[in-house]
């Protein structure tokens, strides 16, 4: 056996050294192993011992499932590593997680060729070339960490010495909850009101909606098991956003209980898996959803234990004909009347049909078979609807459908976050000079708040405009910005109409990025940092909800970084507050220091310990028995971390009712809140709401700004030039923009319905295709008023004639050597930001990514 | 002695293909090579229009043609049911590639992994070159090998033989679920013995009317689809005027 074994061995050896082999060595050799072969073949006795059992930790292998935290895409799962000898070897769901529990999906995977891509920066670098641009390579040459810090150290010292350190800006990418460390305290400790989230490019316009009816800025949960109708509008959760996981876990049996219907232009792959597709015209959901609204209420379906009825049990809610509101009594909602007089009197399925290109019939089956499945009917709404220009009342609108049919916070419904009992990082009040005060008061860069930008995040103002910021910076509005430091953002590759990116970056004059690759950003950078991989280099923790359960999941050092990577939001910050500590400006350190181990008392004295001990700081209430809240109990900190994830009570149903954070208390139909904070806004610009609203590009006027509503969709360009409507959307195997490295994302990307393997398509319907002689696989350039780009066209049934939808993901000109064809240079297919102008809803800050340009497509 | 056999139940399938990603993971499996694969359709025309999606790999038919046409034995049952393949005797015919009627058969005409022979480095100084990347974490080619395939069947193939599913036999072995059924997220893939009338893969097959692929051919492969992957209703009507 002994024998046999290193004569295969040998053999595999020669082969593997690839030594040409002719076919009759190669039958001589396979004839003098064959012995080795039946042996292997009869002592192979396999038996069948645990099979019942989903997975075992210690049966076999040599490896541990170690616990981590998944952050390729926002469904944030709690998973787990498996590491042999030091390596990352396996991906999987973290059994111990109540939110999506072992199970996975197939981006995970995909972290193992992220955490080993040998594109990745092993060490900091800095441009040699002072020339920024697209063109200008920027020559980058290693450094060693001690002078990339001191670099950064003196730009921000320079700032500080010359008291204008609001001309400091930080820009922060994909985050753990570690992010205020470096996202907040150090920029407010350093005197800048610049620290720019990637929120508004995120789908800021989603949590509008909710906000402005049940007073929750936040992603919902949605209880498929228990619905026994799930309506989906431009989401797809078998790919993407939100708990993908879980979902796919959860389908099979949704399936089984639930009818399942889908709003979106592409069958998506939740579309094709659902029961009813309306492919509704880009930009018309809204309409959709008030027409549901018309007849969930004439057919008498609204959930009477939710809203009321009328005070006599008639309906009076007749098209055409306005309700008295004193004849309707509500229970839990507000302005239902109101609603129906403004808004939903005349907005019939006939009416509809003619907007969305949806039959009048199919609109009417879909909304009795909705309203008559209620409360435990799901009206689920994506990024589709809402990241449109004017998406904010869209969002309200088929959110509101949740509050006609009461799933607002029920069974079977719609929910909002469990309760969770981390803590927040101490105050830095007391560390922020009279330089950094002053500094703080400026205006933001992005200009939130601004009349044209109300951003309305619970406040005027409260929200972000990421994409703005790039002008914000181009026009030194309100001022220039010097010092910037972006982390794991891709700002000129994420945000529509990247091209100000590149300009914008290239006129600051120090910009240093933090990132695994170097990516669109980077090329714009004067110095390189290079940054741990979430799943298995790092202290972190993040949040995430879904199957009734609120989770908080660790991540942990599992593996030892292949290079010199530091932490971005905590490892880095220390080692620059050090050396700014060095040159004589202590405060940012001083603070450090007082994030203090709860276990010891100690303060952090170098950047790994200052790793461990926030996160332990942030975490005490969870794994502290001594300070137990609710949830899972653990027995001290190890415990935690061996487990890996922390899961919060169960969802209290139906305890929100009429106890909402709203201005009336209630599920508002008629925003009382909204009404409120437009008029603040107004106010402050001392203007009117409907000054406010056409500055912003909407069309509602008077009581219609604070009602959900149709409106037409504002789409650039013009029909005849540019016939075709653009739909933007993601892949199942996109870790956000971050895959487009990894030999299996190209190698599976046909496992996206339409898509096709390693070649960027743009689907096309072949009715469309016939009138433009195209045929699968011909090049092709599509062309928006603000930009082109050129992949390859694919005929496909999935889309609605008139429209090409693309997946957002390659198009990367930078990034790794199969991100782009040619690195620096060509990109791999097309961006389609590169297609989508820089528009906004204005009212939640949002970017516009739907229903926003058309296109026209050539053959090249 | 068990009889293996894999159910799929396409209602519970999502499409999503972590089965594949996941078995090239587990099984050090060559870009372009696909022990676990996907057929998929789309039917209709716009508006009435559906795609669906089938999970394949390799059949491990109880009269298996890939084993019948090989001229060494390479390609062997094993007494489970196991369609094995031993890379010491394949002489690189490709015989059963081509009478296998799946298409689940893969020959390695290349050196395995090139990616990861590369010795380029993407920035001088800056970024590691991929068999740089692989030899500083000590791994055999693929930094992420997994060193648990070479149990039972070389970790990596070499060029110039055929490889395929093996129902990752070096798993069950050790009383594990072949990969592609762990790490499905959605439970569509349910694995067990068929001689076992009480195992979960025969209450299934007793429950659900199964199909299997090209099954007229007398293959007598051993996987089984139960269930549809789309669920749709429609509205009955008389004949459909």
């Amino acid at each position: 056996m002994k024998e046999n074994k290193t004569k295969r061995k040998t053999m595999m050896k020669d082969l593997f050294d690839d030594i040409k082999v002719t076919r009759r060595s190669f039958m001589k050799s396979a004839s003098a192993a064959t012995g080795s072969a039946v042996v292997l073949g009869t002592t192979f006795k396999p038996t069948l011992r645990a099979l019942a059992e989903a997975s075992e930790t210690s049966a076999g292998g040599a490896g541990t499932w170690e616990s981590a935290t998944c952050q390729g895409c926002t469904s944030w799962c709690s998973a787990q590593v498996y590491v042999v000898d030091g390596r990352a070897v396996k991906v999987r769901g973290n059994p111990n997680s109540k939110v999506n529990g072992s199970a996975g999906c197939p981006r995970s995977h995909l972290a193992l060729q992220q955490i080993y891509d040998p594109d990745r920066i092993k060490t900091p670098m800095k441009r040699t070339n002072p020339k920024k641009g697209r063109n200008e390579d920027p020559q980058f040459v290693p450094i060693s960490w001690d002078e990339a810090l001191n670099t950064i150290a003196d730009k921000i010292m320079e700032l500080r010495n010359n008291n204008e350190t609001h001309k400091y800006m930080l820009m922060r990418g994909r985050y753990t909850y570690m992010r205020d460390v470096l996202y907040d305290r150090m920029t407010k400790i350093i005197g800048s009101p610049n620290n720019i989230s990637h929120s508004a490019i995120c789908a800021e316009a989603e949590k509008f909606g909710p906000y402005y009816t049940e007073a929750y800025w936040g992603y919902r949960q949605y209880d498929v098991k228990r619905a026994r109708y799930i309506l989906l509008w431009g989401a797809d959760p078998l790919a993407a956003n939100r708990q993908v996981s879980y979902y796919s876990s959860a389908w099979g049996d949704a399936i089984d209980s639930a009818t399942i219907a889908i709003a979106e232009p592409r069958l998506s792959a939740t579309a094709a898996k659902a029961d009813e597709w309306l492919p509704v015209k880009p930009g018309s959901d809204g309409a959709l959803a008030v027409a549901i609204a018309h007849i969930l209420l004439t057919e008498g379906l609204w959930y009477k234990d939710f809203v009321g009825d009328f005070i006599d049990g008639e309906n009076r809610f007749v098209a055409g004909q306005y309700v008295d509101a004193e004849m309707f009594e509500e229970k839990h909602t507000n302005g239902i009347v109101a609603w129906w007089n403004l808004e939903l009197k005349d907005k019939t399925a006939e009416w509809a049909a003619k907007i969305t290109g949806v039959p009048a019939e199919q609109i009417k089956r879909v909304a009795v078979g909705y309203g008559q499945a209620a409360p435990h009917a799901i009206s689920w709404l994506g990024g589709g609807p809402c990241m449109q220009v004017r998406g904010a009342y869209a969002s309200m609108a088929v959110h509101a459908l949740n509050g006609i049919v009461g799933a607002v916070d029920n069974i079977g419904g719609t929910l909002t976050s469990n309760k969770e009992y981390t803590s927040k990082f101490p105050k830095p009040d007391d560390f922020m000079d009279e330089i950094a005060k002053t500094g703080k008061k400026h205006g933001k860069i992005d200009h939130r708040g601004r009349l044209e930008f109300p951003a309305l995040n619970k406040k005027p103002g409260g929200g972000v405009v990421t994409n703005n910021a790039a002008d914000g910076i181009l026009n030194a509005d309100p001022n220039e910005i010097k010092v910037a430091i972006g982390y794991m953002n891709n700002f000129t590759f994420s945000c529509p109409q990247p091209e100000r990116w590149e300009r914008a970056l290239a006129k600051i004059p120090f910009l240093a990025h933090i990132t695994t690759n170097a990516s669109e950003f980077s090329w714009f950078a004067d110095i390189v940092l290079p940054d741990t991989h979430h799943m298995a280099e790092k202290w972190g923790y993040v949040k995430s909800i879904g199957n009734g359960y609120r989770q908080v999941t660790l991540m942990h050092p599992i593996v030892e970084p292949v290079w010199e990577y530091q932490t971005d939001e905590t490892e880095i910050p220390w080692l620059i507050a050090e050396k700014l500590n060095e040159k004589g400006f202590s405060n940012l350190l001083d603070h450090y220091k007082t994030y203090k181990d709860p276990e010891t008392g100690k303060a952090p004295t170098n950047e790994k310990e200052f790793a461990l001990y926030s996160l332990k700081y942030a975490t005490q209430n969870l794994w502290d028995p001594a300070k137990y809240k609710g949830g899972d109990k653990f027995n001290g900190w190890e415990d935690f971390v061996k487990t890996g994830v922390w899961n919060s009570d169960p969802y209290p149903y139906r305890k929100r009712w009429g106890k909402m954070k709203t201005k009336t208390t209630k599920f508002e139909f008629y925003s009382e809140t909204l009404k409120d904070v437009l008029g603040q806004h107004a106010e402050k610009h001392n203007t009117t709401v409907d000054n406010v609203l056409e500055v912003c590009n909407y069309q509602a006027r008077g009581e219609m700004a604070f009602i959900p509503h149709y409106e037409e969709p504002f789409i650039a360009g013009d029909e005849k030039e540019y016939p075709f409507i653009h739909v933007d959307h993601k892949s199942r195997l996109n870790r956000e923009g971050r895959s487009a490295n990894c030999t299996w994302y190209y190698d599976f990307k046909d496992v996206d319905p339409g898509d096709v393997a390693w070649q960027d398509v743009a689907k096309i319907n072949p009715q469309d295709a016939k009138g433009l002689g195209l045929k699968d696989g011909d090049k092709i350039r599509l062309t928006s008023p603000s930009g082109s780009l050129t992949c390859t066209a694919k005929l496909w049934e999935g889309v609605r004639p008139g429209t090409v939808a693309k997946c957002y993901g390659q198009g990367h000109w930078a990034y790794g050597r199969v991100a782009s064809i040619e690195f620096g240079k060509i990109p791999r297919g097309g961006s389609s930001n590169d297609l989508i102008p820089a528009q906004y809803d204005r009212l939640s800050g949002s970017t516009a990514y739907y229903a926003t340009t058309r296109i026209k497509i050539e053959k090249v | 002695m068990p009889r293996y056999a894999m159910v799929i139940d396409l209602q519970r399938c999502v499409g999503c293909g972590a089965c594949s990603i996941a078995c090239r993971n587990e099984n050090n499996v060559p870009d372009g090579i696909y022990w676990s694969n996907k057929i998929t359709e789309t039917r209709g025309t716009f508006p009435n229009v559906r795609y669906h999606y089938i999970p394949t790999l390799c059949n491990h038919c109880g009269n298996a043609p890939c084993v019948r046409g090989c001229p060494t034995n390479a390609m062997h049952k094993l007494d489970n049911g196991i369609t094995m393949h031993d890379p010491d005797k394949c002489i690189g015919c490709k015989y059963c590639e081509f009478n296998c009627p799946y298409g689940v058969i893969y020959f390695n005409w290349r050196k395995p992994h090139q990616f990861w022979r590369d010795d380029k480095a993407l920035i001088k100084g800056a970024t590691s070159a991929p068999a740089e990347e692989a030899k500083k974490v000590g791994a055999k080619v693929v930094p992420y090998y997994n060193p648990e395939r070479d149990e039972t069947l070389p970790g990596i193939r070499p060029k110039g033989v055929v490889e395929k599913c093996t129902f990752c036999d070096h798993r069950v072995k050790k009383g594990q679920l072949p990969y592609c059924v762990e790490a499905c997220p959605a439970d569509a893939r349910i694995f067990g013995d068929l001689s076992d009338p009480k195992s979960q893969v025969s209450v299934l097959l007793g429950k659900f009317r199964p199909f299997r692929l090209r099954e007229q051919i007398g293959t007598e492969p051993h996987i089984f689809y139960i269930r549809d992957f789309n669920p749709a209703h429609y509205q009955p009507t008389k004949g459909g005027v």
